[in-house]
């Protein structure tokens, strides 16, 4: 947003809660259609400009830092859902399984530009189940977990992810091959 | 239990494991062989540990791994680099927890609070009294990593006393790091303190012979030449593609390119490949950056440093170079079936920014356990443990190129890259080093 930001006015208690209503079901429904692997609409929720970011240290305050676990720009982001519906993608095979559990969603951000274009940030915690049957042992199941940090624009009710990130809390790990995007 | 090797012990070495063109599936899997290569192998090569510029100050250190052990790399008090085991010489426990910090006044072992200077020396005990004429302070200094030297500014350790030093270990293979070094136009590199680590259930080994594999990508890595593709047609052509995606586009290149690009391999276990990256930066950059690296080395250097375009030198058994891309990775065995990955990403002062952006973008697809081309490679390591776990083959081929050496000096031989030389290049190198008590 280039012009000047006005903070909404503040809003009834109701409003509140309807916003943060509103609000927590797009975080939801955004993770649903991860695990439901249902890409394409779930890359229609991405601006075009969008960033998605999983950091390899906490203090990374932006990717030109330094080397990054996910740095995808869209296209990336088609690439990557793209091949994991590719029965060729050895990597990818057997395809992981995967179930989010979304926790605590808070705006810490909710304003509206000069453009009358809406821009907010919005954090929850995340847990990911992945599966993927390999050998039949508990390797095949792993968990990641973090604070997610969404940065979304408000086009007139309806919803835009500029910037997905993702701190894991293990983000300066060594992780085996991570397929799904979190 | 009675592991494959030992059980061949009646008169029957290690180094028997390596045929000229096969080699026993052993030597990926059994703990016998993994604890002898840490004594054998990386108990006498030099290890690359760190760069100069991860310790700039007086008191730095990161914490590394010589094999399975870990060491301290300091600055000391002179402005010399230092290497220690990270072990507390009383009770054994690990002195430094972090990766990297400051310790400007010792290294004090958080048990019973006995400090060590960064050469090792013990510097105090708490609760001296009890120990006098018992323990003389000046036989309990942490061990020290005996060899320590540099190749411009980036340090190496070595375990054996005995060795060749670190250039006629480097051989042919110093002009890799001349060729990253070089290319600042200051000639300063900056280690990023951002780094990617992977790890795989699989051996260590696996990694050094799948870098300079050129026949694997095009079936590893073939759903991300697909899916590049893809996106191409989707962004209405390949040159709307981004560096990354080109990356995964580069997989696809027909083995006859392959086959016209050189390998090279050196005594040691030492390889790289032609390159085929190209120079890819915008054409404002390209001159930019020709322009600084001119005003340091002339044009004549200059020229030449830009033109080399190398592809991946292996430094056997522990680190690979991308001069190109700015990257270093170390290979760290952690069990017979557990390999870690860090890749290190550097930066030249001096240099246009996209310079150090490409590196990152680079890094990022060749390191993160993310990367689509990445994650093939760790669910092929994985695979080939699972399938020597059993069966009636023992042995595995290595014969590919074997009659295709194009020349060969007292450095280095050459082949076409499509060849498995480098793999029997470093099992001649495993074996010399294995097949020395």
């Amino acid at each position: 947003m280039a012009t000047a930001e006005l903070l909404r006015p503040e809003p009834s208690a109701a409003d509140a809660r309807a916003r943060r209503e509103e609000v927590r079901a797009f975080i939801e429904d955004e993770a649903r259609l991860l695990d439901d692997r249902d890409f394409t609409p779930w890359l229609a929720l991405f601006d075009e400009d969008c960033r998605y970011w999983v950091p390899v240290h906490p203090e990374q305050r932006s990717p030109a830092d330094g080397v990054s676990h996910f740095h995808d720009d869209k296209q990336i982001l088609m690439a990557r859902t793209h091949r994991l519906l590719n029965p060729r993608a050895f990597g990818a095979e057997p395809s992981p399984r995967t179930a989010h559990v979304v926790s605590g969603v808070r705006i810490e951000r909710d304003v509206v530009g000069a453009d009358g274009e809406g821009e907010l940030v919005v954090t929850s915690s995340q847990i990911m189940l992945e599966y993927r049957n390999r050998d039949g042992f508990e390797n095949d199941l792993r968990m990641f977990g973090g604070r997610v940090t969404h940065t979304l624009r408000d086009r007139g009710g309806r919803f835009t992810i500029a910037e997905k990130r993702v701190d894991l809390i293990n983000a300066e790990a060594p992780f085996n091959a991570m397929l799904a995007p979190l | 239990m009675a592991t494959m090797l030992e059980e061949r012990i009646g008169g029957i070495g290690p180094a028997d494991l390596v045929r000229d063109h096969e080699v026993h599936r052993s030597v990926y899997s059994d703990p016998a062989v993994f604890r002898l290569e840490m004594r054998r192998i990386f108990g006498r090569a030099w290890i690359y540990l760190a760069h100069d510029s991860e310790v700039p100050n007086a008191g730095d250190y990161v914490v590394r791994h010589i094999g399975t052990q870990a060491v301290i790399v300091t600055r000391d008090k002179d402005g010399a680099v230092k290497v220690i085991f990270n072990r507390c010489t009383h009770r054994g426990a690990t002195l430094c927890a972090f990766e990297r910090g400051q310790a400007p006044g010792g290294h004090m072992c958080p048990y019973h609070g006995w400090l060590f200077a960064a050469d090792g020396t013990l510097k105090s005990i708490s609760h001296k009294q009890n120990y006098e004429e018992v323990l003389d302070p000046a036989d309990w200094a942490v061990t020290r990593v005996p060899r320590v030297e540099a190749y411009r500014g980036f340090i190496f350790g070595c375990l054996d006393r005995e060795a060749a030093p670190l250039l006629d270990f480097l051989g042919h293979m110093s002009t890799t790091i001349d060729d990253l070094v070089d290319r600042s136009p200051t000639g300063e590199v900056l280690c990023s303190p951002y780094v990617l680590k992977h790890y795989y259930r699989g051996n260590w080994k696996m990694t050094f012979e799948n870098l300079n594999d050129t026949i694997h990508p095009g079936f590893a890595h073939a759903a991300s030449v697909v899916s590049a593709k893809h996106v191409a047609e989707e962004v209405g052509g390949p040159e709307h593609l981004k560096p990354t995606l080109g990356m995964m586009m580069a997989n696809g290149k027909p083995i006859s390119f392959f086959q016209q690009l050189d390998m090279v391999t050196a005594p040691g276990g030492h390889s790289y490949i032609g390159g085929h990256m190209g120079a890819d930066y915008t054409p404002d950059t390209q001159n930019a950056y020709h322009a600084a690296l001119v005003a340091r080395h002339g044009p004549e250097k200059a020229a030449k440093v830009l033109g080399l375009d190398r592809h991946l030198m292996l430094l056997y058994p522990s680190s690979t170079w991308h001069a190109r891309y700015q990257t270093v990775r170390i290979v760290r065995p952690v069990k017979p079936d557990l390999t870690e990955v860090i890749g290190y990403t550097f930066s030249f002062p001096g240099a246009p920014e996209e310079t150090r952006i490409n590196a990152i973008e680079y890094c990022t697809g060749a390191n993160s356990a993310a990367s689509p081309v990445i994650s093939d490679d760790l669910e092929l390591y994985e695979r080939m443990i699972h399938g020597n776990a059993w069966g009636d083959q023992e042995w595995i081929p290595m014969s590919r190129g074997v009659r295709e050496d194009r020349e060969t000096t007292n450095e280095w031989t050459r082949q076409p890259s499509t060849s498995e030389g480098y793999i029997r290049n470093q099992f001649r190198a495993w074996a010399a080093y294995m097949g020395r008590s």
